[in-house]
């Protein structure tokens, strides 16, 4: 009986915090269905008296929000998995092959990468886009966010490996496997919880970029989400109605994987903590 | 076995491919920044005129750079003082449910996948003076309507509260995946010698969890010293100034003004003092709660 | 403790790495030292296919007519010049401004026609020698006396380097409505204006709308009162050093603006307001006078954003202090049209571009902007014949005014530095904010004016 009060009381607390979260969003989604700018801004917080379903379909094709949409994904997705690609080659032979020295400094210099400011990296890095001659093509985001992802995807995947017992390797010594055959049979598959927290905050770091997204590529059609998104936001003229519309569907594809993969999320740090 | 392990060329393929991109996407804009913070370069010109250390002299003597800086400490003292609490105490009941546990971690994680740009104008209706969310539920207790953000004296604490909605959620997600990795049988053990709940979580969990706390104070000061599209998207750093951040102050002064050669500095500087502060908290800190190798 | 290190550190980098990828939402200010090009397409000398590319910032469905007409001049353009494409490249307009277009220069390589503003960016850029000096051409086209002052922000040492897409006026967008029921009349001085925000304001509704947290929102009206009281040129002088910020006439035009703040004429806490905001303050009813730019015209047409309000805004001008002064306003021409130094170098490009501004700037094209697209002209067209091609009522008083006109001036930030312009628009916030009286702002404008002054 107190047990069960006392849970109560929890969960009290815990819906409280949840309202906080929610409550913006349910702002959002009363906002998409209204009809206009004055009804929004009149009662921001308001039920809406109307329906208007129109402002999902006009985003989603006036807007070309489809386009965007399908851009961000791809990019995001590819991107992603590039980096754990080449992270993953880079952590294991810095933890898992006999070069200590080389491997402490090349760590430590990447480590470096997590304290330099990405606000003032733009121009440089729009130099460079623009040398290897990709500007507005879906390269220029697809490299420089592989790239940018690179020192913590790493660091991440370094830490996995290193806790990786080495008699199973020495096992597979055994067996007559090289480097790469340790790689992939063995180290990879160990690795995959620590792959899929990486690939989630990379997803998410790409998904919602904005910056380098808009500044390199300038066809329409090449655009990702959240440029789309500022499109609505256009200097002078703001409709917000629609503009909710396309925040729903910005978010819920990210709440989506989040919600599938989570156990992975936490199973994985869990892993990583407890072998370590 | 070393034998199998060492091979240069290997080596060099598997390390290449990631220090190239690292190189170039990091290591050569910073020195690209370096370089510039020494010039008066106006970004545009051919002449690249050298200046030595005055940017950085100009900018180290301006009232209103250490204004900024300041709000940056703002940054970093509200993260550790009010935001690192709610954190562990929403970890520790999250924790402590087993229906709708799902529900909760999902949803506190949300906001964090927000762009920064979307946040900053649903806040903009919750601080609304006259309709938002916050004066409406303040008016039900008499209290006078807060301008929250167009007062110089509530608009540093409405970005902070903001920010804190943000990424709460996303630091919940990592103290509470800490939390569920500690071994049952230690909380076990505390529950058959008949420690309260509160006791098991102050003797036990917490200090279990303090390196991930650490790492969370860790990354708030990382976080509040690159801190600049919540203060755009929310106040553009007024009024007057009063809001602005390091990164902000430093792209109002150069990208409009055509001083790159300055700003730059500024860059330089933002990534000297997180280097010092980073190194500071190692030292004084973290080290005596774990230290941290490599 | 090794586990929880390994963990430690796991997850200290997954969240610096979000931070970090969230985190950079402004942009970057750091030299561009890429020397590489992208080859321009071969220069060739016979009639063989050449290509320019022109950068434009006409994007979205706001500005979907402006588009069509610039669409329609480069049609007119690709068929008068000989295998010519003009290749069309879309770039948001601020982007364009503070990164694309400044990395380009950067690298001496704009687009050969490009959207920038006049003053200062074209200023540097023409110092720099990136710009194509186009009087000659606007003189052999004859257009060039029929743009008159709208020039100015383009002009350096009495060289064009560029042409305004249009043109626009700030004056007061008034609740119509609202001034027949209470019988209220258009003013015609400052004293009237100032009776009737006394009038509104004890009615319970806010005299102006105006939003602050972009400082040059409450600019537009302390720019228009100095106008009046320091005269229409007097922003010219700053510049140069003939005339000072801090002068007793400059103050007077501050106090009086900072005598409408504290008697509550604005609504309290606008400092923190967006400026789309001062619009909604129209529409939703609560305020009944705004002070803006005549670009805002297309909101108050718009049913999707202004509901029911559609056709009950009027416009009138800040009136003078005395009557029979003569009406003085500014007049923005600020965004248009450049072209690359470059194109000088290929007689079939040169052609092609005065051709561009032939087509572009006809009086055919002025008025379609004016009728489509609610842009005033850049370019002097007789009022009978804007007034033939407008249709709504909003958008003719607009140009109705216009015949009451005395004084035009550009404003002030195409006519100063940019760091004065960051100063001024930091000090009067301050002021509004009532943190700083208007000595205090004009005295500290006054010192980065000097500065500015001494490093050109």
């Amino acid at each position: 009986m107190i047990k069960s009060l006392k849970k109560s009381v929890n969960h009290i607390f815990l819906l409280g915090y949840l309202a906080i979260i929610l409550f913006p969003f349910l702002f959002v989604l009363f906002s998409s269905v209204k009809s206009n700018n004055a009804e929004i801004s009149s009662n921001p917080f308001g039920i809406p008296t109307t329906f208007v379903w129109d402002n999902y379909i006009k985003a989603w094709v006036n807007a070309k929000i489809s386009t965007y949409f399908f851009n961000s994904l791809y990019i995001s997705i590819l991107a992603s998995i590039t980096t754990i690609a080449i992270a993953a080659l880079a952590s294991y032979a810095i933890t898992r092959m006999r070069y200590r020295k080389m491997s402490t400094f090349l760590f430590q210099f990447i480590l470096l990468g997590m304290l330099i400011p990405g606000n003032a990296l733009i121009l440089p890095i729009y130099g460079l886009v623009r040398k290897m001659n990709i500007l507005d093509t879906h390269w220029a985001l697809y490299i420089p966010y592989t790239a940018v992802a690179i020192p913590f995807s790493v660091i991440i995947l370094a830490a996995f490996m290193r806790s990786i017992p080495s008699e199973l390797e020495e096992a597979a010594v055994m067996d007559g496997l090289g480097p790469f055959g340790i790689f992939t049979r063995m180290i990879l598959p160990l690795t995959i919880p620590a792959m899929v927290t990486v690939f989630i905050v990379n997803f998410l770091g790409n998904w919602n970029e904005f910056l380098l997204a808009n500044y390199f590529i300038s066809t329409d059609e090449l655009r990702t989400l959240p440029v789309g998104m500022v499109g609505f936001r256009d200097a002078y003229n703001t409709n917000y109605a629609q503009m909710s519309a396309g925040i729903v569907y910005s978010v819920v594809p990210v709440m989506v994987i989040y919600a599938v993969l989570q156990e992975q999320i936490i199973d994985g740090l869990t892993a990583g903590s407890v072998k370590g | 076995m070393d034998k199998t392990l060492r091979k240069p060329l290997t080596y060099i393929l598997f390390v290449l491919p990631a220090l190239i991109l690292f190189i170039a996407f990091f290591i050569y804009p910073i020195m690209d920044a370096i370089y510039y913070s020494f010039t008066s370069w106006n970004g545009i010109s051919k002449n690249v005129k050298f200046i030595g250390i005055e940017n950085y002299t100009t900018v180290m003597s301006d009232g209103e750079f250490w204004s900024s800086v300041k709000n940056n400490g703002y940054f970093i003292l509200f993260s550790l003082f009010i935001q690192v609490p709610i954190i562990i105490i929403f970890s520790l009941l999250i924790s402590n449910v087993k229906r709708l546990r799902g529900l909760y971690k999902t949803a506190v994680f949300m906001p964090s996948v927000m762009s920064t740009a979307v946040i900053g104008i649903l806040w903009g209706f919750i601080y609304e003076p006259d309709i938002g969310l916050f004066n409406q539920i303040l008016s039900v207790f008499g209290v006078e309507k807060i301008y929250w953000l167009s007062d110089k004296s509530w608009a540093m604490i409405s970005i902070l509260i903001t920010n804190a909605w943000q990424w709460t959620g996303f630091y919940i997600v990592m103290v509470l995946a800490a939390i569920l990795s500690i071994p049952k049988e230690l909380d076990e053990a505390a529950m058959i010698d008949g420690a309260t709940g509160v006791q098991r979580a102050i003797r036990i969990t917490v200090p279990l969890i303090m390196p991930i706390i650490s790492v969370v104070i860790m990354l708030s000061i990382a976080g509040a010293m690159k801190a600049a599209d919540i203060v755009l998207v929310m106040t553009k750093g007024g009024p007057a100034g009063a809001t602005d951040v390091m990164a902000t102050f430093m792209l109002r002064n150069s990208i409009t003004s055509f001083k790159y050669g300055f700003g730059n500095s500024i860059a330089v500087l933002i990534f000297v003092f997180t280097l010092v502060i980073t190194a500071l908290y190692q030292f004084l800190v973290a080290r005596r709660v774990e230290r941290i190798e490599y | 403790m090794k586990k929880s290190l390994v963990m430690m550190l796991t997850l200290l980098f997954v969240a610096t790495s979000l931070l970090a990828a969230c985190g950079n939402s402004s942009s970057g200010n750091s030299g561009d030292t890429a020397a590489g090009n992208n080859s321009k397409p071969a220069e060739e000398k016979k009639v063989e296919p050449f290509e320019l590319t022109l950068r434009h910032t006409q994007l979205g469905e706001a500005k979907k007519n402006r588009f069509a007409i610039l669409e329609d001049a480069v049609k007119a353009t690709e068929a008068e010049v000989d295998g010519l494409t003009i290749k069309l490249d879309g770039v948001d307009s601020e982007v364009n401004r503070k990164e694309k277009l400044r990395g380009e220069m950067a690298q001496g390589n704009p687009p050969d026609i490009f959207d920038a503003f006049g003053s200062p960016d074209v200023g540097v850029y023409a110092k720099e020698g990136l710009v194509l000096d186009i009087t000659s051409i606007l003189e052999e086209l004859g257009i060039k006396e029929r743009f008159g002052t709208s020039l100015d922000p383009w002009t350096v040492d009495g060289k064009v380097y560029g042409t305004p897409i249009g043109g626009s006026i700030e004056g007061y967008f008034y609740n119509k409505e609202y001034f027949e029921q209470k019988g209220l009349k258009v003013p015609t001085t400052i004293a009237e204006l100032e009776q009737l925000a006394e009038k509104i304001k004890a009615d319970g509704k806010i005299p102006f709308a105006q939003a602050s947290k972009d400082a040059w929102v409450p600019l537009m009206t302390t720019n228009n009162l100095w106008a009046y009281t320091a005269g229409s040129d007097f922003t010219y002088g700053f510049k140069k050093g003939e005339t000072k910020w801090n002068d007793p006439k400059m103050v007077e035009a501050l106090a009086k603006h900072q005598e409408w703040i504290q008697k509550g004429y604005y609504k309290k806490g606008e400092l923190g307001l967006a400026y789309g905001d001062q619009r909604n303050q129209i529409i939703n009813g609560e305020a009944i006078m705004m002070f803006d730019g005549s670009w805002a015209n297309s909101v108050f047409l718009d049913p999707a954003q202004s509901g029911d309000m559609v056709g009950k805004i009027g416009f009138f001008l800040m009136p003078p202090f005395n009557a029979g002064d003569g009406y003085s306003i500014m007049q923005d021409s600020n965004n248009g049209y450049s072209f690359s130094a470059k194109v000088a170098d290929d007689p079939q490009k040169l052609a092609a571009v005065k051709s561009f501004i032939k087509n572009l700037y006809s009086e055919e094209m002025q008025i379609r902007g004016l009728k489509e697209d609610g842009l005033l002209p850049a370019m002097q067209i007789p009022t009978e014949k804007m007034n033939e091609a407008v249709t709504n009522d909003l958008m003719k008083e607009i140009i109705g005014t216009l015949a009451d006109v005395k004084y035009k001036w550009p404003a002030f930030d195409a006519l100063v530095q940019a760091d004065v312009n960051t100063e001024l628009s930091k000090e009067i916030q301050k002021m509004i904010g009532g943190e700083a009286t208007p000595q205090e702002v004009l005295d500290k404008v006054q010192a980065v004016q000097e500065k500015a002054n001494a490093s050109e």
